[in-house]
């Protein structure tokens, strides 16, 4: 570590959409390393709270108590606050018994059928003892004002005529590593920006027809014909997807490098779409708060355990 | 369309190369398909087994009663019955109705009353005695027969009664327990059977059975000569003798019968040689030949059923030749015309077969071999029970004249005894041994517990066909497939290993037919043309334009225009004025329009069958008679859930046929109230996202075994060798994967009678209110462990307690606890999901407990898709270590593609390109079996347009990044969802080991088996390997410090074993009476009981102990 070359690099971040469930940005000057860190902490290391522990008092319905349980958990709840929430296990202010406003919300489930109609048991009949902490489809229908008499909430279980189900829950905050109950993304992918080269002058060889069967030849809509100058042109870049279709279809039609398309290795395109614990922006402001906090644990580190790892990779 | 036919066959002889046309082209067969539903709608899947048993309780069963009606004990005093019928099923105590649910919850069996109506006389008045609806036994009722409650509802009632309406029914309720008779598979009787015995001869064979006798009857050819060979007769008999012996003296007459081509009469010589140089001539000298070749010992048994057995010596060989030879061609008033030329006919065709070696039959051809169903079965203990039955009633009746004191009128119904039957029909059918000495037939595991663990596997069950040969048999032959099992018999389902290709399963659209009414339909034949034969002199059968007619292995006559005979019969057929199994036949509107036909194994031969109509190509066609339905018929219910089977290596699908019975999966609607010993569902079972129109016609998208899985083909992390499993680790978060494991544990409240029985009691609390042993918490007030309740290994079920003595006095009664604990895994959850209360039969008071575990699966648990490709779960790697596509996909499992090319299962590789199809068009894509002509299985090209226009590759192939480095991977990966199923193996019941533990106490060895916490065996080759390498003090440890070390006393004087006295704080040698010489020393237990159990046969082993 003599070198004192930095590598540091200051990424850019260009956001290009941005609503409560998802996410579309740039991450630009930085590599897959950091890209990927980003994924993988937004899948598995931000906190959210889900319903853990569930005693069940009367469950006369259709599915096991178990089976009940496990939906319960499954049901995302509004985790806003989740990063400032105790671990249950951390916490010393309670026996984890749910009591304790630091680390756990208690909720409620109370709903019996009374008529011949099937009566949906939905996520709306859970009550939630802290208004932070509700399920995110009861959060959403409050925000919009508006009831709609079609969406119920999430489906737990149906009840027929006589059935019961009352239950106590309690919700706690955990991480996606130790369940994917925990984990606040739907989906968190990225991709590499592609870079299309056409070779324009490759291309005017080619007939009206040839052309036509070139940009067709790509499963997404990456290029399309401008109707005026009949030239061949990227529609949408990123709707590449690597599928190399039209490389192979300019070298089946004998002119390889016709097209050439590379990944450009520093940028990525960043799709991010949250199950609603936390809205999507959030979502990637409380990973990188995540990533920080790791990155400062590795730096607070005892130095001794770094010259262990020094003598491990050869000494230097 | 084609079935398999059970009884009638119309045989024309020498048919010519014109096969028959149907009357007029179909205009456009395409949406022939629609058939397929209606037709399992009319019939069902088991409807075998329903009309089998059917036709037992409405005619079989009266057939029986007519042919054993009138029981004499003298001949004023006798027996008969008029009537016999089967009532409804209900419990005898309270008259409620039974319900086969509730027999299933209360270990009773679902049967019904048989009652008859009787006439007897008392020997005293003369007018006979009249009673109606005696009761004589209980009959078990097969589901959904025409006796059961369950016949004719639909789903509603059906819910009511507790019943799964996708149940097929098909099997019995003994004992609380659900038993299938198996179809039995047997050989075509009454048939002509020309084959090569063992010694190289020529044969034909007939198995005759009627009513009264089963007999075999064999000609053979020999050095040129043939010979009848009949268990009866020490010595084979030629054939001119047996022919003298019917009458048929002349030998010119036998030629002509057989026929009038000279080569027959060439073949024939040797035999006619032979016959007159032992100077046979006259009818009287044959038998009297025959009667000294007579064997006696074997015969014995066989008298019993010769009805016409008259003077000893004479009428020895003439009632064999009426009663067993041949036995099913009848002889009527001494007339033996009908058995010369029907032995005339076997001996025709064993020539034939020397002229022209191809008409040889074939064994195994599905045309001679019939099945045997539980109809059928029953019908025979049921026979042989009544005959039991009956034999009783009149022993009693007869020691009952005997008495002299007796008092009122005799009353013949009182001697019936009830339980013959009822205990008698019963015990078979729960133990499956059918041991009937009466018909010599001593069968095992002829009835099966249903399996219940898939609905496919029960499915299965009932259309599976028990081999006739025994299973230990290295034959290749009846194994191989053949030919013509097309359409009737499953190509692919067959176990693996000793019974394969032995036992087999019905296909799809399968017919088994019942009996047919006989007596119409040969009137039928002969107002046809027939001419009987009694009318025809020998030479004329034989004539050019003359063609035997068979009916039923009996030749009926002889036709001059067989073919207009034949059509005229398929007229009569198709406007459904005859039985539709009369050979061949059809359905329902369709049936009666006869339109569709069933056709039999036999009558393919003389039917050109397309499967398509656009398919004729070379074959011109105006030459195809019938087009099939649909071709994916061909296969069973079981091979039906595979996609693309046509595409797969075949033994790939005869996996498969064998896994998707162990496949978890939904059961029934009525799961939950189910009370199995063992259940396994899945917790959010899928229907497959790439379906066949067979999954959609048995129901199997109700109650499918399995989900859908998104499937990466690609390797990672090294722990996917061998074709383990990588699994995503949020996916079994999310409930894959995820099942439900039922166990039953019974405790009985025994009752010792007088009122004197268990008690079960609260459970018992200390002064301070706390329970006095800890794991008694889950009890309820009732001393009964309460449902919902979370139990764990050794916890307390029932607080039971057993009377020590039996006194009236309840004070004086003393109990001592007899409690009942709850065997489980140790550190594994699982709660009490029902218990159920009842009181059996005997009064006792049964209580079922049904526990309920909850497994995710883990490490080692078996996973296995439709294409026969298994494999074990090998890591379980967190989703954000699994490789992702741009559009975010991640997998949910890993298969490594070492898997493919040697096992070629490209049905695997097109249900993977359908399946990604289907999610991202939202629809179900079609695999059927060779359904690509017809459209019901999606063309590969179509799949990969509809992909393209989704944006994905046409290849199924996706980019993807890895998870772990954030860059791209180095290949396309294969990648869509896969129909996933988990397979019952799993880890949790399999795991073991043990470090000390319980010891067999014989030996003092450790015990074995997982059950029983044993240890894991040193075998005698491990043993062998520490033996070569030399490691004495290992092999010492291993086979006896950790085994059965234990200490002797040995006196060195005389090598024997003594004892160490406690007392006297000495060893003792009790064979030279002193403590001198004595040595210690260690030998395994086993070695010590071997020099005891020696000795004790009077062999001293003698230790010579040297100082060490």
């Amino acid at each position: 570590m003599e070198d004192t070359v930095s590598y540091q690099r200051l990424p850019k971040v260009r956001i290009r959409e941005m609503r409560d469930d998802f996410m579309k940005f740039e991450l630009r000057e930085t590599d897959a390393s950091m890209a990927n860190a980003l994924r993988r902490v937004m899948i598995a290391e931000v906190p959210t709270v889900a319903i853990d522990l569930v005693e069940i008092s009367v469950n006369s319905s259709v599915l096991n108590d178990e089976f009940i349980a496990h939906r319960l958990g499954l049901i995302p709840l509004t985790s806003d606050n989740a990063m400032e929430m105790r671990f249950s296990r951390d916490c010393d202010s309670c026996d984890g018994d749910g009591q304790c406003e630091y680390c756990s919300v208690e909720f409620h489930l109370s709903a019996k059928c009374e008529s011949d109609q099937t009566l949906d048991v939905t996520s709306a009949d859970l009550h939630s003892v802290d208004h932070r902490v509700v399920p995110v489809d009861v959060q959403k229908a409050f925000d919009s004002d508006g009831y709609d008499p079609n969406q119920r909430g999430i489906l737990i279980v149906k009840l027929r005529r006589g059935q019961e189900l009352k239950l106590r829950a309690i919700a706690r905050k955990g991480i996606g590593k130790d369940h994917a109950k925990w984990s606040p993304a739907a989906t968190v992918t990225f991709m590499y920006e592609p870079q299309i080269h056409i070779n324009e002058e490759l291309m005017e060889t080619l007939t009206f027809e040839e052309k036509e069967s070139l940009v067709d030849s790509s499963p997404t809509k990456v290029f399309s014909i401008d109707p005026d100058t009949q030239q061949v042109v990227v529609m949408d870049a990123e709707a590449y997807t690597y599928d190399e279709e039209v490389i192979k279809k300019a070298e089946s039609m004998g002119k390889p490098g016709l097209v050439e398309i590379y990944a450009k290795e520093d940028s990525f395109i960043f799709t991010v779409e949250s199950t609603g614990a936390i809205k999507a922006p959030q979502l990637v402001i409380n990973a990188i708060k995540v990533l920080q906090q790791k990155l400062d644990a590795v730096r607070l580190q005892d130095d001794n355990n770094f010259n262990e790892l020094d003598a491990h990779l050869g000494g230097s | 369309m084609v079935s398999q036919q059970d009884d009638m066959v119309s045989q024309q002889e020498d048919f010519g190369a014109n096969p028959n046309l149907l009357a007029a082209p179909i205009k456009s067969p395409v949406d022939k398909f629609q058939l397929l539903p209606a037709f399992l709608k009319v019939r069902g899947l088991v409807k075998q087994h329903i009309d089998s048993f059917n036709y037992f309780v409405n005619y079989g069963m009266k057939k029986i009663m007519e042919a054993n009606a009138l029981h004499k004990v003298t001949d004023t005093i006798y027996l008969r019955y008029i009537n016999i019928s089967v009532g409804e099923p209900y419990v005898a105590i309270d008259n409620i109705k039974l319900t086969p649910q509730f027999c299933r919850l209360s270990d009773r069996t679902y049967s019904a009353d048989i009652s008859v109506d009787i006439e007897y006389t008392d020997g005293k008045g003369q007018h006979p005695t009249r009673k109606t609806s005696v009761k004589i036994g209980r009959l078990p009722i097969m589901l959904r027969s025409c006796n059961c409650v369950l016949n004719g509802k639909d789903e509603t009632e059906l819910a009511k009664l507790g019943e799964c309406p996708l149940d097929p029914g098909g099997y019995f309720v003994v004992k609380g327990t659900e038993k299938v008779i198996l179809i039995q598979e047997q050989l075509s009787k009454n048939r002509i059977l020309i084959d090569i015995d063992g010694k190289g001869r020529i044969t034909a064979s007939v198995t005759c059975s009627t009513h009264e006798v089963k007999s075999k009857t064999v000609f053979f050819m020999d050095k040129e000569k043939i010979y009848l060979q009949l268990n009866q007769f020490v010595k084979p008999i030629p054939i001119m003798v047996v022919m003298k012996a019917m009458g048929t003296e002349s030998d010119q007459e036998v030629v002509q019968m057989v026929g009038r081509n000279p080569r027959y009469g060439d073949l024939l010589l040797p035999s006619i040689q032979e016959c007159s140089s032992e100077r046979i001539y006259s009818q009287e000298q044959a038998l009297d030949y025959m009667d000294a070749k007579f064997n006696f010992f074997k015969s014995c048994s066989i008298q019993l059923f010769i009805t016409s057995f008259s003077t000893l010596k004479e009428g020895r060989a003439k009632s064999i030749l009426t009663d067993v030879f041949l036995a099913h061609v009848p002889v009527k008033e001494q007339n033996f015309r009908p058995k010369c030329i029907y032995a005339a006919v076997m001996l025709r065709r064993m020539l034939d077969a020397i002229l022209n070696s191809d008409t040889f039959d074939d064994k195994d051809y599905v045309g001679n071999k019939r099945l045997e169903l539980s109809g059928q079965l029953v019908s025979l203990l049921f026979e042989d029970l009544f005959k039991t039955m009956n034999t009783q009633a009149v022993q009693r009746m007869n020691y009952a004249m005997g008495q002299s004191n007796r008092s009122g009128a005799l009353d013949f119904s009182r001697y019936i005894v009830t339980d013959i039957i009822t205990l008698g029909l019963e015990k078979s059918i729960s133990t499956g041994n059918w041991d009937l000495k009466r018909f010599r037939m001593h069968k095992k595991g002829v009835s099966q517990v249903l399996s219940r663990l898939s609905y496919i596997g029960a499915l299965g069950h009932m259309t599976r066909i028990s081999p006739q040969f025994e299973k230990t048999r290295k034959v290749s032959g009846p194994r191989a497939l053949q030919p013509s099992q097309w359409g009737m018999l499953c190509p692919c389902d067959t176990p693996e290993g000793e019974a394969c290709g032995l036992t087999k399963n019905l296909a799809l659209m399968t017919h088994v037919t019942t009996d047919e009414e006989e007596g119409p339909l040969i009137s039928l034949c002969y107002s046809l043309g027939v001419e009987d034969l009694a009318h025809l002199s020998a030479e004329e059968i034989y004539a050019n334009d003359s063609y035997l007619v068979f009916f039923n292995g009996l030749i009926l006559g002889k036709h001059t225009r067989p073919h207009t005979f034949a059509n005229a019969m398929r007229r009569v057929r198709r406007s459904g004025k005859i039985g539709e199994f009369v050979g061949f036949r059809t359905f329902d509107d369709f049936l009666h329009d006869g339109l569709i036909e069933y056709l039999d194994v036999n009558e393919q031969n003389n039917a050109l069958i397309a499967l398509y109509e656009h398919e004729a190509g070379e074959i011109d066609r105006s030459e195809i008679t019938h087009i099939e339905i649909e071709p994916l018929t061909l296969l069973g219910v079981v091979a039906g859930l595979i996609p693309y089977p046509h595409h797969n290596q075949s033994p790939r699908n005869t996996y498969q046929c064998a896994m998707g019975k162990q496949a978890m999966g939904n059961i029934a609607f009525n799961q939950l109230s189910r009370a199995d010993t063992l259940l396994y569902l899945l917790v959010y079972a899928q229907r497959p996202l790439l379906t066949t129109k067979t999954i959609e016609l048995v129901g199997y998208d109700k109650l499918g075994a399995g989900q859908n899985a998104t499937v990466a083909v690609m390797s990672y992390s090294g722990y996917d060798i061998e074709d383990a499993i990588v699994m995503n680790k949020s996916s079994l978060d999310r409930g894959f994967g995820r099942c439900i494991a039922m166990k039953k544990q019974t405790v009985v409240r025994e009752n010792y009678g007088g009122k004197v029985s268990d008690i079960i009691v609260a459970p018992q609390r200390d002064k301070d209110g706390a329970l006095i042993r800890k794991n008694m918490q889950i009890l309820g007030a009732d001393g009964i462990a309460e449902p919902g309740q979370i139990v764990r290994n050794n916890d307390m079920l029932v607080n039971k307690k057993s009377p020590l003595n039996v006194d009236k006095d309840l004070k004086t009664r003393t109990y001592k606890d007899t409690p009942a604990f709850f065997k489980g895994v140790e550190g594994e959850t699982t709660v009490i999901d029902r218990v159920l209360i009842y009181t059996d039969n005997n009064e006792k008071m049964p209580i079922k407990f049904i526990i309920r575990h909850v497994r995710r699966p883990e490490l080692g648990d078996k996973f296995s898709s439709r294409h026969g490709q298994k494999g074990v779960c090998g890591t379980i790697v967190n989703q954000e270590d699994f490789p992702f596509s741009e559009r975010g996909i991640c997998p949910d499992l890993i298969m490594n593609p070492h898997g493919f090319p040697s096992r070629m299962t490209i049905g695997k590789m097109i249900e993977l390109l359908g399946g990604k199809a289907g999610v991202s068009w939202g629809r179900f894509h079609y695999g059927s079996a060779f359904g690509e002509p017809s459209g019901n299985a999606c063309k590969v090209d179509d799949i990969s347009n509809a992909l393209i226009q989704k944006g994905f590759s046409y290849s199924g192939k996706d980019f993807l990044y890895s998870g772990i480095l954030g860059t791209p991977l180095q290949a396309y990966i294969f990648m869509g969802p896969i129909y996933y199923q988990k397979l019952k193996h799993m880890v949790l019941d399999k795991m073991h080991a043990r470090a000390k533990g319980p010891r067999v106490m014989l030996t003092r060895q450790p015990t074995e088996g997982r059950s029983r916490d044993g240890g894991l065996r040193l075998g005698e080759m491990e043993r062998d390997c520490l033996i070569a390498y030399g490691a004495s003090m290992l092999i010492f440890e291993r086979l006896m410090l950790s085994s059965d070390p234990y200490q002797v006393q040995v006196c060195q004087k005389c090598g024997l074993l003594g004892y160490y006295n406690q007392k006297l704080k000495k060893s003792f040698c009790s064979m030279c009476k002193d403590g001198e010489n004595m040595a210690t020393m260690k030998l395994p237990y086993a070695c010590k009981l071997l020099f005891q159990e020696l000795q004790s046969m009077n062999v001293v082993p003698r230790l010579k102990l040297t100082e060490a």
